[in-house]
């Protein structure tokens, strides 16, 4: 029970992004269409599983003061695995995406469940953890993809879903949407959880 | 004094340990990384050059620097060449490798890079759901390279609405990339003064 | 020439792709320091000195270090036969040296200047995090900026994030005193008003300097 507790708290009940506004930076950034959403999800929830497995591993004979740098040191190198990777395998998702691969180092949802979930508990957990936690963010990520998309460019995965006759509000895909999208997202789902107080 | 020495000690262990890791990891993905990039060049050249045996197609260097491309046919005839076009446009270089046949008519272009405003500026190489290839650039497909020009320039280009200087921008690249492609032909051509003259520098 | 050169990358990092509005970097400390002003400009200064400094190193370990140069110096030191490419160690190295930098620079202000410590001190440790300060060293890389062009770039992407900082808190001061709705108060309209910001800096894309 406690198991699928901790896998499925990262879809809504604490999802990264909406409830914990952490990894905001990429979230902006890449969020212009879904297929850019998906790749930079994917990838960080490769580093998110990893590095919350290996830490959880280490977690006993890590010395307390160093922890912390020994918590990057192990991030980066998963990281820089998926760069490389990225960069052989799959280099058009990897041109789009940019420098915000190299910089899942710093997003703040990794070394967060490192510090805050993986320390402290057992591997099985912690890698549940971690793919809770991935693929809440990926969800994230894809909701405000799809919408910036759907209202961008009027198509979805690069399919045409809207009729010729609509233009597309190209501000969507340009920076500023992407902060108009995240504000009223998260007004949105704070909505929400006022209503649920209220009743 | 131990304890810190203890403390890098162990930091310095992972940080061995990862950097070990790493270089394995690269040393799988190097060789593709390198072998993207050549394949992205070919493919482009693919674009740029159709109907043309990519076998025969062969880069003319400067030292590393590629200059143009050139593809011979069996008596050693130039049959077509292709080159790389710079272009400042709205908020990036817009390079495109554009291919020409032997009297100068565009038979292929291909973006190989560039950032400019999505949804505007990205258009010269947008491709329509269901269609091969970009819009906007085949309509510079059988038009002489030396003469293409936008509209507003006199020319007969329709620019993307809402990204002109951009349109404009891969337009006169690629007439300004035909004209310094002709001049180092002819500087080629004066140095191996035997091989065939390109009729497109005429 | 050359100072005409670092002026245009100067003002592309102020205004034409400032790290906020235009690239996204730096948007944790964006939401959660610019509430007030004082702690505004203090958390920009902050980030404007450890960007400076931080591009400055990261370029040196960079070419010095990584990169296959003949400058490297395992290649002089050790006398391999080629210079060793170790760029693959990039990403690790710049965010030890950063992580490092930030521990060094607390400790020196703590010295020099209890003061400015004081001004700056809270702000420091919050840095290494910042994907501000990692996103402009692999930039410098990325572009392969020289390296008075790494600082100069380094220092101005400080500034532009400093003036995204001052003009948000300036706004959300103001702010306390309307009325928002419920849904929206907080985090959501500190995005909305990013994004109208972002559309007023969207003007300067156009702008073509020098070139």
């Amino acid at each position: 029970m406690s198991a699928w507790k901790e896998f499925s708290k990262g879809f809504y009940k604490q999802n990264p992004v909406f409830k914990q506004a952490l990894g905001l930076c990429p979230t902006l950034a890449v969020s212009s269409s879904v297929k850019n959403g998906l790749g930079m999800g994917l990838a960080a929830t490769f580093v998110l599983i990893c590095s919350n497995a290996l830490i959880s591993l280490i977690r006993k004979s890590v010395p307390n003061r160093i922890r912390i740098p020994i918590y990057i040191v192990v991030i980066a190198t998963f990281v820089t695995i998926v760069d490389l990777s990225m960069a052989g395998f799959v280099p058009d998702l990897h041109k789009s995406l940019g420098i915000f691969v190299p910089l899942i180092v710093v997003n703040c949802i990794i070394l967060g469940r490192a510090e805050a979930f993986a320390g402290k508990n057992n591997v099985g957990l912690a890698f549940l953890d971690g793919v809770g936690m991935g693929l809440g963010f990926t969800l994230a990520l894809c909701l405000i993809g799809s919408i910036r998309e759907i209202v961008g460019s009027g198509s979805l995965l690069g399919i045409p879903v809207l009729s010729a006759s609509y233009e597309p509000v190209l501000m969507m895909i340009l920076p500023p949407g992407a902060f108009l999208t995240i504000g009223f997202v998260l007004g949105f789902f704070n909505w929400i959880e006022n209503r649920k107080k209220a009743n | 004094m131990k304890e810190v020495a203890k403390l890098g000690f162990v930091l310095t262990l992972v940080t061995v340990l990862a950097a070990a890791g790493l270089a394995m990891v690269y040393s799988i993905t190097k060789p593709r990384i390198d072998a993207q990039g050549a394949m992205e060049t070919e493919s482009a050249l693919i674009e740029a050059l159709p109907q043309i045996d990519p076998a025969s197609i062969e880069a003319v260097r400067d030292g590393d620097e590629i200059r143009y491309y050139r593809a011979l046919d069996s008596d050693s005839q130039y049959l077509a060449f292709a080159y790389i076009a710079n272009g400042s446009g709205y908020s990036s270089v817009i390079k495109t490798m554009v291919g020409v046949d032997k009297d100068g008519t565009l038979i292929g272009l291909k973006v190989l890079s560039q950032t400019e405003t999505p949804g505007l500026g990205t258009k010269v190489e947008e491709i329509k759901y269901g269609e091969a290839d970009p819009w906007f650039l085949r309509q510079f497909l059988g038009k002489k390279a030396d003469g293409v020009a936008v509209k507003a320039d006199g020319g007969e280009i329709v620019s993307i609405t809402g990204a002109t200087i951009s349109s404009r921008a891969l337009t006169k690249s690629v007439a300004n990339g035909y004209t310094s492609l002709l001049k180092r032909l002819e500087a080629d051509s004066a140095m191996a003064s035997t091989s065939a003259e390109p009729d497109g520098s005429e | 020439m050359e100072f005409q050169n670092l002026m245009i990358i100067a003002l592309g990092a102020i205004f034409i792709n400032n790290f906020i509005f235009s690239r996204f970097l730096g948007i944790c400390p964006y939401i959660g320091v610019s509430k007030q002003l004082d702690s505004a400009i203090g958390m920009g200064m902050a980030v404007v000195f450890v960007m400076t400094l931080a591009s400055a190193v990261t370029w040196l370990v960079d070419h010095y270090l990584l990169s296959p140069l003949p400058i490297n110096v395992f290649y002089r030191l050790l006398t391999l036969q080629q210079p060793p490419d170790l760029v693959f160690l990039r990403t690790i190295a710049f965010i030890l040296v950063i992580a490092a930098l930030v521990q060094f620079v607390e400790m020196v202000v703590q010295k020099i200047s209890p003061s400015l410590y004081n001004a700056l001190g809270i702000y420091l440790p919050l840095i290494t995090t910042n994907c501000a300060i990692l996103g402009v060293a692999i930039l410098n890389v990325d572009t392969q900026y020289s390296f008075i062009e790494s600082i100069v770039h380094g220092f101005s992407a400080g500034v532009g994030f400093t003036l995204a900082l001052i003009l948000m808190a300036g706004i959300r001061e103001r702010l306390e005193l309307a009325e928002i709705p419920k849904s929206l108060q907080g985090i959501p309209i500190a995005f909305i008003m990013a994004g109208l910001m972002a559309m007023a800096f969207l003007g300067f894309s156009g702008l073509k300097i020098g070139m």
